[in-house]
């Protein structure tokens, strides 16, 4: 069994305690500028990785983060970083409740619709079309997938940075806040959905890929399993665990367990393993058992452990300045923009929103922030697009995410 | 049809009151509870069979209208064959029924909860307001303890005032009215760049804020009345959470809102709203339609 030396472990420790400790400083830094924390974690990885820290002093680079010179400790790494994209996807299903989209009604259900239709169908067109505007594509990745993909990638919406700025703006009760909410749930669930199913047709992602029919048959079975049996057998043992056993162990205990053992199965029919977790997320957050504080402590352990290690890690693969290429970032940009705010805003405006607030829900569902960078770095994983597409995915994260906030202000009315 | 009489027509006093009668075991319980609240509202009686006309059948309504102290001569039976459902909606409508008293199971099992009862299926879709009896007594059910649902919407002012006025009549002693406050979204906002004194802050205001906008409709629903109301802020899921401090409080009726959209059995499998209260009635339960909408 191959283990861990005495100075791998000590390099792994030091390669964790460098990233949580710096990411949190430079988020508290960046929280005085409203700026997001996703961002301050980017910012880190960019500093420690090969961008900065790579360049100007190779040896500290090599030693703290050997990700190519020593296989232990990039085999150690690469666990954590998949534990860390794991749980991420749980805390995001956690939050995607479906009765809200329902109760919602018809203003949500067209918003969602549209903010996902009319991306997915502007990235789609563009990328089947004109795919040359986006650089050399990998040869394994077939015009199909990377299209697919482009369109899922315009269509997501980040729900964490939107509620943020509807929170800041004091509208998240409002009825256009709880459309927006509505309708950023919708798009991540279906956006997720779509994802794993390119992510199987890639090919890439697992050995032995299933076809294009078994794959959507297991994830829509397995979502169908567990949304309705599933829910109702944890409806029914979480009162018992919440009561009976330790708090907030046996909770924690639960629904991490839970969640892992759907990662696994997913995993092993060939489906990524975040729809798993995903999944597993959104049967917990959808039960009325789980107490908010229980919510609570999942949100707090997954955010601040697990997703600065993710996105500090982002910063340590990739070189954002050699593989920033203007015309693709210009691109992406041009295509996230257009798509979401036209899309999202006609779907409100056709909902019964004024044409005002309609714009404000466009630029609201515009945020894509930590989801995009998410799934685009389990698309670069999986070898679904190269990296100046990735990192022009991640740039558009970014000032979707900065600018969603001052552009709602601009159109919203109360 | 001529539905204008009912457009706009105020969610209280009741002067029409119907009853579905169905020939069970519960069928003299019914219609003692349905006499009592005709009495003390001082409304019309109409009751409505959704099936064949036989003797049998007449005869025993007869004696149950004997046995319960229903007047013959003042109550009209109406007997229709058809779908129960669209009949009895039709009917109440034509009728212009105010208040529809129907007899519910408290719970389903899960097959007759996804299909729906017909108890269910009336309160989903009724134009008029619905009273469900979990256990009617023949004697009559006493309201003493009532909780309201104060939820943020145009309907609840109605949904109060009706609750009042129906407190009122049948001598009801105290009326809660019971806010929900959720959040979804919250923890996930809070849980990255917030310091335990902003949570708190944030936390606190929205409570004073949904405090204050409950206490603003309850003030102007009441009127002089003698029924004691107080008011309560709960956590939870709509319509989960007030089921269960109606529960909590061993209420003797819960009323809430008409739905606002059309249910159908999506909203069954994922449940919310009054999909949560009709999973499992915590008492009887007045469903107000304020037609406000109509």
């Amino acid at each position: 069994m191959a283990k861990l030396t005495h100075s791998d472990l000590i390099i792994l420790l030091l390669a964790i305690s460098t990233m949580l400790i710096l990411s949190r400083i430079v988020a508290e830094l960046g929280k005085r500028y409203k700026l997001p924390v996703v961002m301050g974690e980017l910012l880190v990885g960019i500093i420690l990785g090969p961008t900065i820290l790579g360049t100007l002093y190779r040896p500290a680079y090599d030693y703290l983060f050997p990700l190519t010179t020593n296989d232990h400790v990039s085999l150690a790494l690469d666990g954590i970083f998949s534990l860390s994209v794991i749980m991420l996807l749980f805390v995001a299903g956690l939050e995607v409740q479906l009765p809200l989209v329902l109760r919602q009604g018809k203003t949500a259900i067209i918003t969602g619709l549209s903010s996902m239709i009319i991306p997915f169908a502007t990235g789609f067109a563009i990328a089947w079309f004109l795919p040359g505007l986006f650089g050399e594509q990998p040869e394994s990745v077939n015009r199909l997938v990377f299209a697919l993909f482009l369109g899922t990638a315009l269509s997501i919406s980040a729900l964490p940075v939107i509620a943020r700025i509807l929170m800041d703006m004091n509208l998240f009760k409002t009825n256009i806040g709880m459309v927006i909410i509505a309708s950023a749930m919708f798009n991540d669930l279906v956006g997720w959905l779509i994802f794993s199913v390119i992510l199987s047709m890639s090919g890439t992602a697992q050995e032995g890929h299933l076809s294009i029919w078994a794959t959507i048959f297991w994830i829509l079975g397995f979502g169908v399993f567990m949304l309705l049996i599933g829910r109702r057998i944890i409806n029914r043992i979480l009162p018992w665990v919440q009561t009976k056993l330790s708090w907030p162990g046996g909770v924690l205990a639960l629904c991490l367990g839970t969640c892992l053992l759907c990662a696994a199965f997913t995993e092993s029919i060939r489906i990524h393993a975040i729809l798993g977790a995903f999944i597993a997320g959104i049967a917990f957050g959808d039960s009325v058992h789980l107490r908010e504080q229980a919510r609570e402590i999942i949100h707090q352990f997954v955010t601040n452990f697990f997703a600065p290690l993710f996105f500090v890690s982002i910063g340590l693969k990739v070189n954002f300045v050699e593989n920033f290429d203007v015309v693709i970032v210009s691109i992406v940009m041009v295509l996230a923009f257009v798509g979401k705010v036209v899309g999202a805003s006609a779907g409100a405006y056709w909902g019964g929103m004024s044409r005002n607030n309609a714009l404000a829900v466009g630029f609201g569902l515009n945020a894509r922030g930590a989801m995009e960078i998410i799934l685009g770095t389990l698309a670069l994983q999986a070898g679904l697009i190269t990296q100046p597409v990735f990192v022009a995915l991640v740039i558009m994260a970014l000032v979707t995410s900065l600018t969603s906030g001052p552009l709602m202000r601009r159109f919203v009315e109360l | 049809m001529d539905l204008s009489k009912l457009k706009g027509r105020a969610s209280y006093p009741f002067e029409t009151i119907g009853v579905a009668i169905a020939f069970s075991p519960r069928l003299e319980a019914l219609l003692g509870e349905a006499k009592r609240l005709a009495d003390e509202c001082g409304a019309n009686l109409l009751l409505f069979h959704i099936g064949d006309r036989t003797r049998t059948k007449e005869s025993r309504l007869d004696d149950l209208f004997r046995k319960t102290g229903i007047n013959e001569q003042t109550t009209r039976v109406i007997w229709q064959e058809g779908e129960p459902v669209a009949t009895l909606l039709q009917l109440c409508k034509l009728n212009i029924v105010d208040l529809l008293i129907l007899g519910a199971m408290q719970r389903e099992n899960v097959l007759q909860y996804y299909l729906g009862s017909l108890a269910r299926r009336i309160s989903r879709k009724a134009k008029c307001s619905v009273l469900l009896l979990t256990a009617p007594d023949a004697k009559g059910t006493r309201f003493k303890k009532i909780v309201v649902n104060g939820a943020e919407n145009p309907k609840t002012v109605h949904t109060i005032q009706t609750a009042i006025y129906f407190a009122e009549k049948v001598k009801g002693r105290d009326i809660t009215v019971a806010t929900e406050i959720h959040q979804p979204g919250l923890a996930m906002t809070m849980a990255g760049d917030s310091t335990v004194t902003e949570t708190t802050k944030i936390k606190k205001e929205m409570k004073e804020e949904e405090m204050n906008k409950s206490h603003s409709i309850v003030e102007s629903c009441i009127v002089d009345s003698r029924i004691e109301i107080t008011e309560k802020l709960i956590t939870g899921k709509p319509g989960f959470a007030i089921r269960q401090f109606a529960e909590t409080k061993k209420a003797d009726l819960l009323v809430i809102n008409s739905p606002d959209v059309k249910y159908g059995i999506i909203d069954r499998l994922f449940t919310h709203d009054m999909e949560y209260i009709l999973e499992d009635l915590p008492c009887n339960v007045l469903i107000v339609h304020s037609r406000v909408n109509s």
